[in-house]
């Protein structure tokens, strides 16, 4: 996989139609970032790039300001609730997109999309289905099965590591895997001094995020001045509060709450370290974004995806051990620098461009 | 040049050619050329193929002068003519899937080895069922570094299966034999020999079309040339071996013989007469008379003793023996015992042993009797058998009584003895399907003992009453099926329209909805109790526990039993209701009291004045509640819907300080908790236990039982990966002094092997396990909550627990470090445990501090009258409880 895509990955490819479908394309999530910035980047090379929205945003959030490639929401509800005629009507929508498609491709974008939009696939649109979350958290949830039944019948199925591929065709005997990592949308000129005592956990604070084992693990290892910021917002915001007093660190706890895309550089230059204590990842941006600002990174060993972006790993749910990794990088300013430089030197082959690249080599592999 | 040639061969098979060739012109890799080898085809072969070239230009055809009678000379002419790197091969009247090709290029590409092979499945023409062949050779995608690191893969002989680097194939100028059928055979094991690396991908790339009517050479194995085809082949690819300088891989091809090869002929051999039979064995015999000992002794032992009996031109026994091989696995009709060994047949030959199968040691329930059937008639409207039965291991007693049963249908029969054995005249209406057993019970304890029963594979079928009582599989065993005429068809549909409709009518959803008007205007009854015990599936736990204590008082409280499908071992005075039913929805609706142990139908919500008492139903280090794997994935309904859930609780019953100090927060649980200790577990402080349960699991007294009860792994249920001991090392070991209560957990689905059954005793679903801990001096466990109820008992426990840190850290989670506070030893082998278990008094002994400690935190509370305190907290005297509320319970 990595051989074939890496070794045409400069090839000139013409100018291909091709649609991305979300289940919900505007709400705020990793799914539709990463959509977002890649429909941006093929536009601005030059194909011709649409985003479909199964579903309308409760809350939509612009994610490009000048988008160069066209959207469509065909659904007039939010995700569930919706009546039998209401779906035929968005199902007609959606096939009149899908026939100005062709010839080109359809990217479907999670497993919940592929079963309805297989049925409307008009010919000569040739559909690619994604999954952005590990094989791990495939397996415990309708993914593996949904995976295992439908994904064989597409042109191409789409992992975000090695690793997740190669388990992905061996457990839901797939054909046709192929791996494109999530692209960062940015890369940045300046880079952390590391120099800050504060450590990030970036993400929704839920409970698959698990932000306990990481206040427990911060608690074990830091001393003041270090802090532990926690960016993001949710339901578990209250238990965690509870559980720093029970850990005795509420006062270098700090919840941040939701921060804004554009003043994350600034945070990951205040930043030393960066924490994922996450029971599932699938390839985190928060992980590239960190590096490629230089920070290093600890986080449990939960995918491959988590593996490719090179942090410090840590068996998965062992807090005793993410504490003596955290331990050791806050007393040593010289090892975070080390490990700061190698991950954003990790990092560039995230970069947009090159994700881009990978993305004209598959679809110059699907025309062999 | 095009990326893949695929080579497709045919012989008057106009008919499917443009099939096979469309399924190549249909795959996702476009870039290919297609080669049609004609072998001198008679029929409109030339004209469809011309038609195929016509409509694409991907598409060659070549047509050879002579017919060759086989497929290696038209093979070698598509590959001579192949112009891309890379060659597969394809038969006429199969198929392959869509990303066959591309996706074996991709992977050659980026491995860089000589060939790749991908799992071949047969499709069953009739109903398009798709079957793996031999899945277990193909699981893992890998790398292999030549035959040599796996010899196992000879299993696989086919030449259509792989996409080869033509260079590889022209550098050691690889061809098919000409002159046999199963030239692929031969050509498989050259391939094998010179590729020094080879890919292996998990996914189906070669439909093997298997038509209703057998036309192709391979499923033509009754035809004697078959098998001399097989048997030269199997001479050849020694000879390759040889030739090749490789003469240590050759006791691997003969193995691959033994287990494959011969097995395609001894597998359907009952069905064969016997001048077929004496053929057979004389065709076979030249062969196998070059296998060396070791070889033959790798086998399973019934194949061996097939291989003896060919050797020794017994054809009439081997036609007896080879009814062993599928189906239930027969015993034979006679076996001897001799310093104990057991032999097959009479005789006391090495090759003849079948000790290794454990059948003379099973015990009485498990027993083998071998039934055979030797006339099947149709007697007026009812079915006649004459059935001889034989005891080989003399497993019946004198006293005994015999019955006759398929599906629910039973009837006495009376066998007499004749000869060396017994026969008994049936005579029976065939009302449903099934599959008949003769059944003996043991007149002194009233166990039975039952097994299938052979028929002649040639029977003709006897069709009565809508029903056809007929020989089913390779075994020929009996069975009664639907007949297959127009009336009988007729009623199944009806009755399948009507099932149909009622379950479109009671979906759970309907059922749901129901429920939810139903309590908004059905008032409650304060003295209906709706009880269940996990799920259903027993009557037993806590609630068990807390209802024979209600009965014992005589509290005026009328409890109804949750019951799942196909449960029994339910008290004989409970009433009984199945879960989920109309009548259960409407039970739940109306009882005023509710008492389970893992949680009622998670979506429907408690009705107004309802109280509900959650006994749960065991402690321990598992992590629970939202920090188990269920609810920790990125997907927030299950943990709303298992916070409704909780929410529906009034009472619950926490046995230990620790319990409160961990359950109770995980499950984010703020209501009323009753310290009472543990109602399931009164019956162990009092250590009784009845004399049924030994009788039951047919312990004697002359071993000790070990208990084994591994809990399930959350990534796997129902696959029996959680029974982790090796159970036959465990056997071979201890089998004279102990015996193994084998208890998998209730989501768990593990069937015991027959070679280990002289010492498992299944008891997965044995319907109380406060029973197994009583009558058991020792547990075995991982990390299931059983540790802390058996440790009420103060007997030795060891725990095995090879994959803890996977368990521990990904698999599930924990809260406590077993290895630090287990009361006994943990270890991580077999050979580990067998040495612990030979040592066991001393072991415990040594573990006295550790057992005292665990006891203190997990069972402090346990004083045998926990389900008389939970009565008197949760259960107040209604004339109380009607002072404190005057108002009626229940009415909204």
């Amino acid at each position: 996989m990595s051989t074939a895509s890496v070794s045409t990955a400069s090839v000139n490819i013409a100018s291909v139609n091709i649609a991305f479908v979300c289940m919900d394309a505007d709400t705020l999530g990793g799914i539709q970032q990463v959509t977002h910035t890649l429909a941006q980047g093929l536009a601005e090379r030059g194909h011709e790039v649409h985003v479909v929205g199964l579903h309308r945003a409760a809350e939509p959030f612009g994610y490009v300001e000048r988008p160069r490639y066209r959207r469509h929401v065909v659904g007039r509800g939010p995700i569930g609730g919706e009546g039998a005629i209401a779906r035929r009507l968005a199902d007609r929508r959606l096939a009149a997109v899908l026939r100005g498609l062709a010839p080109g491709y359809a990217v479907l974008t999670s497993p919940a999309v592929v079963p309805r939009l297989l049925r409307l696939l008009p010919g000569g649109v040739r559909p690619i289905g994604q999954y952005h979350g590990s094989y791990q958290h495939a397996r415990g949830s309708w993914h593996l099965g949904s995976i295992r039944r439908h994904y064989p019948r597409l042109d191409q199925a789409v992992f975000l590591s090695e690793d997740d591929a190669l388990l992905f065709s061996e457990h839901a005997l797939l054909p046709n895997t192929w791996v494109l990592p999530n692209p960062l949308a940015r890369w940045p000129e300046r880079v952390s001094p590391l120099t800050t005592p504060r450590v990030l956990g970036v993400g929704r604070l839920e409970g698959v995020k698990r932000f306990d084992r990481l206040i427990s693990a911060f608690a074990l290892a830091s001393t003041p001045p270090w802090e532990l910021h926690l960016l993001g917002d949710g339901a578990e915001r209250e238990r965690l509060r509870a559980h720093a007093a029970r850990e005795g660190v509420s006062d270098r706890v700090v919840f941040r709450g939701r921060v804004a895309a554009a003043d994350m550089a600034a945070e990951y230059r205040r930043a030393a370290l960066l924490a994922l204590t996450s029971e599932h990842e699938g390839l985190p941006l928060v992980l590239l974004e960190a590096a490629a600002h230089g920070v290093p990174s600890v986080a449990f060993d939960v995918s491959g995806g988590v593996r490719s972006a090179g942090p410090e790993l840590v068996p998965p749910g062992d807090v005793r051990r993410f504490a003596a990794a955290l331990g050791e990088l806050m007393g040593s300013p010289g090892e975070r620098r080390r490990l700061g430089a190698i991950a954003r030197r990790r990092a560039e082959g995230f970069r947009l461009d090159g994700v881009l690249d990978r993305w004209e080599a598959m679809f110059a592999h699907m025309a062999r | 040049m095009p990326d893949c040639t695929v080579v497709v061969i045919t012989y008057n098979d106009a008919d499917r050619l443009p099939r096979a060739v469309r399924s190549v012109l249909g795959q996702s890799l476009h870039d290919l050329e297609v080669i049609v080898v004609d072998d001198a085809s008679t029929d409109d072969t030339p004209r469809v193929a011309a038609e195929l070239e016509r409509l694409d230009p991907r598409v060659r055809y070549l047509r050879r002068g002579r017919n060759s009678g086989g497929c290696g000379a038209p093979r070698n002419d598509g590959m001579d003519a192949a112009a891309a790197p890379y060659l597969m091969f394809l038969d006429s009247d199969d198929e392959l899937p869509r990303h066959a090709c591309k996706s074996l290029l991709t992977e050659i590409e980026r491995t860089g080895t000589d060939f790749v092979s991908g799992q071949i499945a047969r499709l069953y023409e009739p109903s398009g069922r798709i079957q793996p062949y031999y899945p277990a050779l193909f699981r893992e995608r890998r790398v292999v570094e030549g035959i040599a690191a796996e010899p196992e893969l000879f299993l696989d002989s086919f030449s259509t299966n792989k996409l080869y680097d033509l260079a590889f194939l022209r550098r050691h100028v690889l061809r098919f034999p000409e002159d046999i059928h199963y030239e692929d055979h031969v050509f498989a094991t050259e391939v094998y020999t010179l590729a020094r690396r080879f890919a292996v991908v998990p996914w189906v790339i070669y439909h093997w079309r298997r038509a209703a009517r057998p036309t192709s050479i391979s499923q033509s194995v009754k035809d004697m040339d078959n098998v001399r085809h097989r048997v030269e082949a199997a001479f050849r690819s020694d000879k390759v071996l040889r030739d090749c300088g490789r003469p240590e891989l050759v006791p691997e091809r003969q193995y691959r013989f033994l287990r494959q090869d011969l097995r395609v002929y001894l597998n359907p051999l009952p069905a064969r007469d016997l001048v077929w039979a004496k053929e057979f064995a004389s065709v076979v015999r030249p062969y196998l008379a070059t296998l060396p000992p070791e070889v033959v002794a790798r086998v399973e032992p019934l194949t061996r003793v097939c291989c003896a009996l060919i050797l020794a031109d017994r054809v009439e026994e081997l036609r007896v023996a080879a009814r062993s091989l599928t189906g239930a696995g027969a015993p034979p009709r006679t076996a001897v015992r001799d310093r104990g060994r057991t032999y097959w047949g009479t005789t006391l030959s090495p090759e003849m042993d079948i000790t290794t199968l454990h059948l003379a040691e099973l015990p009485f329930t498990a027993a083998r009797l071998r039934h055979e059937v030797s006339e099947l008639s149709l007697d007026g409207d009812h079915v006649a058998l004459t059935v001889h039965t034989y005891d080989p291991f003399g497993a019946l007693p004198s006293d005994w009584t015999a019955f006759f049963a398929y599906g629910g249908q039973r009837l006495p029969i009376h066998p007499r003895p004749s000869g060396d054995g017994l026969v008994s005249e049936i005579v029976f209406r065939p009302v449903e399907r099934g599959d008949p057993r003769i059944g003996f019970t043991r007149s002194r304890d009233g166990l039975t003992t039952t097994d299938r029963l052979l028929v002649n594979p040639g029977a003709a079928p006897v069709e009565v009453n809508g029903f056809s009582v007929r020989p089913s599989g390779h075994a020929a065993l009996l069975r009664v099926v639907f007949s297959r005429d127009r009336h009988s068809i007729a009623r199944r549909v009806v009755r399948r329209l009507r099932a149909e409709l009622f379950r479109r009518l009671s979906t759970p959803r309907a059922k749901l909805r129901v429920y939810k008007a139903l309590i908004r205007v059905v008032p409650r009854r304060k003295d209906l109790a709706l009880f269940e015990s996990d799920c259903g599936k027993g009557c037993t736990g806590s609630p068990r526990a807390v209802y024979d204590e209600l009965r014992r008082l005589g509290l005026p409280v009328e409890v109804v039993w949750s019951v799942a499908r196909n449960r029994r071992d339910f008290p004989l005075d409970a009433r009984l209701v199945r879960r989920l039913s109309w009548r259960y929805v409407w039970t739940m609706a109306r009882a005023g009291i509710w008492v389970d142990s893992h949680g009622f139908p998670l979506d429907y919500p408690k009705p107004p004045g309802t109280r509900y008492l959650q006994t749960w139903h065991g402690q321990g280090i598992k992590s629970i509640g939202f920090d188990a794997p269920d609810l920790r994935a990125d997907f927030a309904a299950p943990r709303e819907q298992w916070r409704r859930a909780v929410d529906r609780w009034d009472a619950l019953v926490s046995p230990s300080e620790e319990f409160s100090r961990r359950f109770v927060p995980s499950n984010g649980y703020t209501g009323r908790v009753l310290r009472c200790g543990t109602p399931r577990c009164d019956v162990l402080v009092r250590g009784e236990v009845g004399p049924h349960v030994r009788k039951r699991l047919e312990l004697s007294d002359d071993r000790k039982v070990l208990l084994y009860a591994p809990t399930y792994r959350d990534s796997a249920k129902n696959s029996g990966a959680s029974v982790r001991v090796d159970l036959a090392a465990l056997a071979e070991e201890l089998a004279d002094e102990w015996v193994l209560v084998l208890r998998t957990h209730p989501v768990e689905e593990y069937r015991v092997p027959e070679p280990v059954r002289h010492f498992v005793r299944p008891a997965g679903s044995y319907p109380e396990i406060n029973d197994l801990i009583l009558v058991s001096d020792a547990l075995l466990t991982d990390y299931s909550s059983v540790m802390c109820d058996y440790a009420v008992t103060g007997k030795p426990m060891v725990f095995y627990v090879d994959d803890w840190d996977d368990y521990r850290l990904s698999e599930r989670g924990v809260y406590d470090d077993l290895p630090s506070i287990a009361p006994g030893p943990c270890v991580t082998t077999t050979a580990e445990l067998i040495t612990c278990l030979k040592a066991l008094p001393a072991v415990h002994t040594a573990f006295a501090d550790r057992y005292a400690a665990f006891r203190e935190t997990w069972c402090a509370e346990e004083r045998g009258d926990a389900a008389r305190r939970v009565v008197e907290e949760f259960f107040a005297p209604p004339a109380a409880a009607k002072a404190a509320r005057p108002l009626l319970w229940g009415t909204p």
